[in-house]
């Protein structure tokens, strides 16, 4: 399974993923404004025109303040709570790593939106014919053996791309060869089942705006329980419903025969 | 009632409900033209709001006492509530027409809803929600459909319906069971089981239901039990979102016992208020005797719920000052521990005015169950907070008013509140 790793340790901001993707997914530009709260980027948040963005963050490193680089997209996660979630597998995990789309399945319910623990998948809520949309790990690419393209236009090689039992050990590597420089967790390779998109860090990951308390077991561990039972369900009912309307009619059987016995004895 | 229709007409009461149904028809027009966010709040850190807390989870508890009552009257032998039947199976099927109709406002494609019965995704509960709503509804005309022969005495077609409907939900369960569990073993199962209970009645071997084939019962029970859990089911991908005095694994549980009671107060205050309307007398002795199932069915909930909230470690949320716990008190003192109250006392179960009051504290409770579940117990971090626009809620009240105008229109003109034998008038 192919995965991708960001060190935001190497990244200088440049944005040059962030043009890359556009260009690739042939996505439109979009109308920015300035905002206040946290946050230097822009635009401020991914859209459904912006599949992945460059966030601006200031925090502090060692004994000053710096900017530290974060970047937001789909995590494409080994289990995906959208892949689990969707009606009609409009999401998919393909065994080569990407979670990809398939516009023409989505009904547009926005479980997916709601199912993702990383808040990536995004809405056209001012069209008549709206999709979701959320980067697809450029899985076209992916399939004919190339990286996905912010991969490729990553000049200091803050992105890496290739396979993911690698990547968590080349990221394991570098926190160990430089214990001081790093926070020690790979962000991504436990949370909710593992993402195959991997993240290190200088500086906590919550300043980055990621969650640091999603559960270690992947989402649709909770869901299960409850679509294990069905056929049971159905089964059990069957039978027991059908098992009480017997006994009801053979009781109700016998009443009127009770009756028709008392009325002919008063006769 | 052959004869003429009664019309409807604009009065002074129900003028309001011509002129909200009005105003949503036309947020609606606007909704389509121009996409959800032109109308409503929701946006990408809180996808779902008002729209599916009252059209879709609080609809479908409201229309569950359509299943209670064919099922008790015509399954478990409880006869002398047949007149409570058609009504309750009348605003069911009503109650999930509105239902489909709030699903394709919310719904981006809703034109697409097809798509559901080719790519099968046995771990989405939604997809086993569109499953149950498409059969239910389906089971519902089927209920529905006698007093529609009857209205136009079409006694042929009555027949024809006793014959066709055992087949068509043989049908419909097996191929339920097939989507949702993909094995041909147990789709083989349920498949033979209902075949036997239509064989041993087909031979006389079991008596069949004068007026319902036991088999349709069935499978209103089937799915409804299965559609109202899985609208709980529904919130068990969120442990990451949902507040934990509502996140638990049993959260479907809690969607079908709260369904089953809030489904007993609709029927007890459909009946009171419609017949106020059309001035009938209501069914109060009936009423009186539904009612008791009532203090057991909130007692069981409080029980659960509360022993839930200690065992998940939520109740420490329940004693802090905030809308959570707020949200929280409210659903259980107004639908759960007043209405507990009033029914374990005889004067409430026997008066009509009380039931009345009564079953509103249930319906109520149970509607801010719904809304708190998908709005104030979802915290979306660095999201500024959901509220519902007024045009999402007057779209929602639009619907909801046209629903009340049919209905006042059907039971106007088709023999529904009328339990003289079928085919006897």
């Amino acid at each position: 399974m192919k995965a991708m790793l960001i060190d935001t340790t190497r990244c200088v901001g440049c944005r040059g993923c962030q043009v890359a993707c556009k260009q690739w997914n042939g996505l439109p530009a979009e109308e920015t404004q300035f905002f206040g709260g946290a946050g230097y980027q822009n635009p401020r948040d991914l859209s459904s025109k912006t599949w992945t963005l460059l966030t601006y963050n200031e925090a502090q490193v060692g004994d000053h303040y710096d900017w530290v680089y974060g970047k937001l997209q789909c995590m494409h996660c080994q289990e995906p709570a959208c892949a689990a979630s969707c009606p009609t597998s409009a999401m998919e995990k393909l065994a080569e790593g990407p979670v990809v789309y398939h516009t023409s399945r989505c009904l547009g319910c926005r479980y997916c939106m709601l199912a993702c623990p990383f808040q990536v998948i995004r809405f056209d809520w001012f069209s008549a014919n709206p999709y979701v949309s959320k980067c697809t790990m450029c899985a076209d690419r992916v399939l004919s053996g190339q990286e996905p393209s912010c991969v490729k236009s990553c000049p200091t090689d803050a992105l890496v791309f290739g396979d993911r039992e690698i990547l968590v050990a080349e990221a394991h590597r570098r926190i160990e060869e430089n214990p001081r420089k790093y926070v020690h967790h790979v962000f991504g390779e436990r949370e909710v089942g593992g993402t195959c998109v991997l993240h290190l860090s200088t500086v906590p990951f919550e300043l980055l705006g990621y969650r640091s308390d999603l559960p270690e077991k992947s989402l649709r561990r909770w869901t299960e329980p409850a679509m294990k039972p069905i056929p049971y369900i159905v089964a059990g009912l069957s039978l027991a419903l059908g098992a009480v309307a017997w006994i009801v009619s053979r009781r109700d059987k016998r009443m009127v025969e009770k009756w028709v016995k008392q009325v002919k004895e008063m006769q | 009632m052959t004869g003429a229709w009664i019309k409807p007409q604009i009065t002074r009461y129900n003028a309001v409900l011509y002129l909200l149904a009005a105003l949503g028809f036309v947020l609606v027009v606007i909704r389509f033209a121009g996409g959800i966010g032109r109308v409503s709040n929701l946006n990408d850190g809180y996808p779902w709001g008002f729209w599916i807390g009252l059209d879709i989870l609080a609809g479908i508890a409201l229309a569950a006492g359509g299943f209670i009552v064919a099922g008790m009257v015509h399954l478990f032998g409880a006869h002398k509530y047949h007149a409570l039947a058609r009504p309750a199976i009348l605003t069911a099927f009503l109650g999930y027409l509105l239902f489909i109709i709030g699903l394709a406002i919310d719904l981006g494609r809703p034109w697409m809803i097809w798509q559901v019965l080719f790519h099968w995704n046995h771990s989405s509960p939604m997809f086993e929600v569109s499953w149950c709503v498409t059969m239910y509804t389906t089971v519902l005309l089927l209920e529905f459909l006698p007093v529609v022969f009857e209205r136009f005495r079409w006694r042929h077609l009555l027949g024809m319906w006793h014959n066709f409907v055992p087949w068509a939900i043989i049908l419909m369960v097996t191929l339920f069971t097939l989507a949702m569990s993909g094995s041909n073993v147990w789709t083989l199962l349920v498949f033979t089981i209902l075949l036997l209970w239509e064989v041993a009645m087909r031979t006389g071997l079991m008596r069949r239901d004068a007026q319902m084939p036991v088999l349709l019962v069935m499978a209103g029970i089937i799915f409804s039990t299965l559609h109202q859990s899985s609208l709980g089911s529904l919130l068990l991908i969120i442990p990451h979102k949902l507040h934990p005095l509502w996140f638990t694994p049993v959260v479907p549980v809690f969607f079908l016992l709260s369904a089953i009671m809030i489904g007993v107060g609709m029927v007890i205050f459909e009946n009171i208020v419609s017949a106020r309307v059309h001035k009938r007398k209501p069914d109060t002795h009936l009423l009186a005797g539904f009612a008791r199932a009532l203090p057991v069915l909130l007692g069981l909930y409080l029980l659960i719920k509360v022993g839930d909230i200690f065992r998940t470690g939520a109740a420490e949320y329940l004693f802090m000052f905030n809308s959570a716990a707020i949200g929280m008190w409210l659903e259980l003192v107004v639908g759960v521990m007043i209405p507990l109250v009033l029914f374990m006392t005889t004067e409430t179960r026997t008066s009509e005015k009380w039931l009345l009051r009564g079953s509103v504290f249930v319906v109520a409770g149970g509607i801010i169950n719904r809304l708190n579940t998908v709005i104030t117990a979802v915290v979306v971090e660095k999201w500024a907070p959901y509220h519902p626009s007024w045009m999402e809620i007057a779209i929602s009240l639009g619907v909801l008013s046209g629903g009340i105008l049919v209905m006042d229109f059907i039971v106007r003109n088709f023999p529904v509140f009328d339990d003289r034998p079928a085919l006897a008038r």
